[in-house]
């Protein structure tokens, strides 16, 4: 079993890059599990894939590269995909009878659902980009690959268009989405993320991705999120979220604190030197932005309302 | 602005009537004495009821069961609403029992066709109901933490079995806060209930909400329904107490289990609600004379006894299917009439 257990932890690894999100790389893995199985039952190839997910959790965990990745999506891409595979089995394939035949229609429509989550970040954009008038000023927040789709993509269409980026402290990820849109002539200003505040009376609107989307259609991103969308609201500013549909989690926190201990890793900050040791430094790396403070959430599966993600989640896991 | 409602005519004397079953006579009297209170116990208490008449019920012959039986269960119905207005878990429960008459094939010999409607009786009671309930308590608990003062209104049984079920848990030390208003008292039992597990308990009235509100963590609420437009339907005060814990940005959780939801939608508290007697809001220890208030010809004694909390007060819903925003009520109502009717063809 320790053997097995190493192969999906390698492969796991391998899948990781920085072009891949997270749960796309996790859901490869299960594919990678399901085609290596010699399982019989539906039952056991069910329990064997729990069994892996559990793994990559815990190694996202103990040692993910910067230890500041939530593993919110890594849980909400794997439950979808356990949910699919469970569907497809009360749809054609029963109790019990899981031959080889049924295993290979299963990696294909597992396959297919790897395909469509990696696909769906062009979707997003290719939907998002239209609310990006011609002559726009867009604010958004850190690295998000989703977002940075979306404003590329409207850069293309648009003759002006222009962007601050807020530095994204701790790990300043900002700086590297704006790289990429100067790069295609968006004029950029990076901005320190307490001077959003200054800033937001010059934006048209605001776009950010998002680490996990909540049943209540708030969301989970990169800490600062939450007062930007505050200071979005306050100032009439529309606030667009661009995320995939596998990032929908069933979680319904009630407020900060309530967010699951184990998925909210630390950001790494430290008080300058000489400073006593009784001051205390605390930062979470992200923080939750609740569904009051978003206008529209733009996913594969539509632009959606925030109260609308709580009917997919309806939808997507029937009731139970 | 309350002349559509009747007027609550108190107890109605036990005199046996032609064709309602003895049972139903002694319920309806336990609805209008108030011994039988709350969404959760009237419905329970209505369905056992039903299903003992369905037990002593025999089809004449030329008539088939369903159809006859339905219409022998209508004026029973009618006279416990008679008793007292039905609440809409009532209404939900009744719906699903002529469902299930209705849907008794005829083809089935009678005692048979008996058999199954009380089964499917016991089995409404048993899934909807009782273990809705301990999977609303499953899933509340999860919100409760060491340190938490939870806030609650009046006595429903469903909180009840929550807070009990985290006291038992060991969700860590919360206290409770319990808001109370005359002329229910309700809360009163939940003090007793509560202090008797060991969970550490401050009782106060409704005129003091202000003055406790800041020590308060979360709000727990029983509904007696969930209008399909995210309203919640239940005990008059519940809006006031649900408006003090927003205004102090605290999340007000409503438990209800999906039998409660309600297709309808309520847009205040006016067009539908429930008269109590009249009487029970001065006779209580203020020794105020019952009839020498009553003389007075400009003064209306109004007791109401529901009200309706808006959607902007209710931050979730703890259902037996998980947490659910109030926006998403009739999606839930859908899926649910959905996955009936897809079990009606199979």
């Amino acid at each position: 079993m320790d053997e097995g257990r190493k192969v999906i932890s390698d492969d796991f690894a391998r899948q990781l890059s920085p072009e891949t999100a997270l749960p796309v790389a996790a859901i490869k893995t299960l594919i990678g599990v399901i085609r290596r199985s010699t399982n019989t039952t539906i039952r056991g190839m069910e329990a064997e894939l729990k069994e892996a997910i559990q793994l990559m959790e815990d190694k996202m965990e103990t040692d993910s590269p910067d230890n500041s990745r939530s593993t919110i999506s890594l849980t909400s891409g794997c439950q979808l995909f356990l949910r699919h595979v469970s569907r497809f089995v009360a749809e054609s394939v029963g109790e019990e009878g899981f031959d080889e035949s049924c295993k290979q229609q299963l990696l294909h429509r597992g396959e297919r659902f790897a395909e469509v989550s990696e696909t769906s970040r062009e979707q997003i954009a290719r939907l998002g980009h239209n609310f990006v008038r011609d002559g726009t000023v867009v604010l958004t927040h850190g690295y998000s690959r989703c977002a940075l789709h979306l404003l590329l993509m409207a850069a293309e269409t648009k003759v002006t268009l222009a962007c601050s980026l807020r530095e994204g402290r701790p790990d300043g990820a900002g700086f590297k989405a704006a790289a990429a849109l100067s790069k295609v002539g968006v004029p950029v200003t990076v901005v320190l993320d307490s001077a959003v505040g200054y800033h937001m009376e010059m934006a048209d609107l605001c776009v950010t991705g998002a680490e996990g989307v909540l049943e209540n259609g708030g969301i989970v991103n990169k800490v600062g999120t939450f007062q930007m969308a505050v200071l979005a609201k306050a100032y009439n500013v529309p606030f667009y979220v661009a995320a995939e549909s596998y990032k929908f989690a069933r979680l319904f926190p009630l407020d900060q604190r309530d967010l699951p201990k184990g998925k909210i890793p630390r950001a790494p900050f430290a008080a300058p030197e000489g400073t006593p040791e009784s001051v205390a430094t605390f930062s979470p790396s992200v923080d939750y932005t609740s569904a009051e403070y978003i206008t529209l959430l733009f996913t594969d599966l539509g632009a959606l309302t925030p109260s609308a993600v709580s009917d997919e989640l309806i939808r997507l896991y029937g009731e139970a | 602005m309350f002349s559509h409602l009747e007027q609550n005519r108190g107890v109605l004397p036990l005199t046996s009537k032609g064709d309602i079953h003895p049972a139903i006579l002694a319920l309806g009297r336990k609805y209008s004495s108030g011994e039988v209170t709350g969404a959760t116990a009237r419905a329970v208490a209505m369905l056992m009821a039903f299903k003992q008449v369905v037990m002593d019920y025999s089809t004449p012959p030329d008539k088939m069961l369903s159809w006859d039986l339905d219409k022998r269960l209508r004026p029973m119905m009618q006279y416990l609403i008679d008793c007292r207005p039905h609440s809409v878990s009532m209404g939900n429960a009744h719906k699903a029992l002529r469902n299930i008459i209705a849907k008794s094939p005829p083809s089935l010999p009678e005692e048979e066709a008996k058999a199954s409607i009380v089964d499917k009786i016991k089995e409404f009671i048993n899934t909807r109901i009782t273990l809705a309930a301990n999977e609303i308590a499953k899933n509340a608990i999860t919100k409760i933490r060491d340190g938490d003062v939870i806030l609650t209104y009046g006595r429903s049984s469903l909180v009840e079995s929550v807070l009990v079920a985290a006291q038992q848990a060991k969700r860590g030390s919360f206290r409770v806060i319990i808001v109370d208003s005359r002329p229910g008292v309700e809360g009163r039992q939940l003090s007793e209930t509560l202090s008797a597990e060991g969970i550490p308990c401050t009782y106060v009235l409704l005129t003091a909400i202000s003055y406790i509100m800041r020590e308060v963590t979360k709000v727990f609420i029983g509904a007696s329904a969930m209008m399909s437009n995210g309203a919640v339907l239940s005990r008059v005060g519940t809006a006031v107490v649900a408006m003090m814990a927003r205004s102090h940005n605290l999340p007000i959780m409503f438990c209800c289990e999906t039998y409660k939801f309600c297709e309808r939608v309520q847009l205040d508290s006016i067009v539908y609600n429930e008269l109590g007697q009249p009487d029970d809001l001065i006779s209580d220890a203020s020794g105020g004379d019952v009839d020498e208030f009553k003389a007075l010809p400009s003064l209306k004694l109004l007791n109401l006894r529901y009200d309706l909390t808006p959607i902007k007060y209710v931050t979730l819903v703890i259902t037996e299917f998980g947490f659910l925003p109030p926006t998403s009520v009739p999606v839930l109502i859908r899926e649910m009439t959905r996955r009936e009717d897809k079990d009606e063809k199979y």
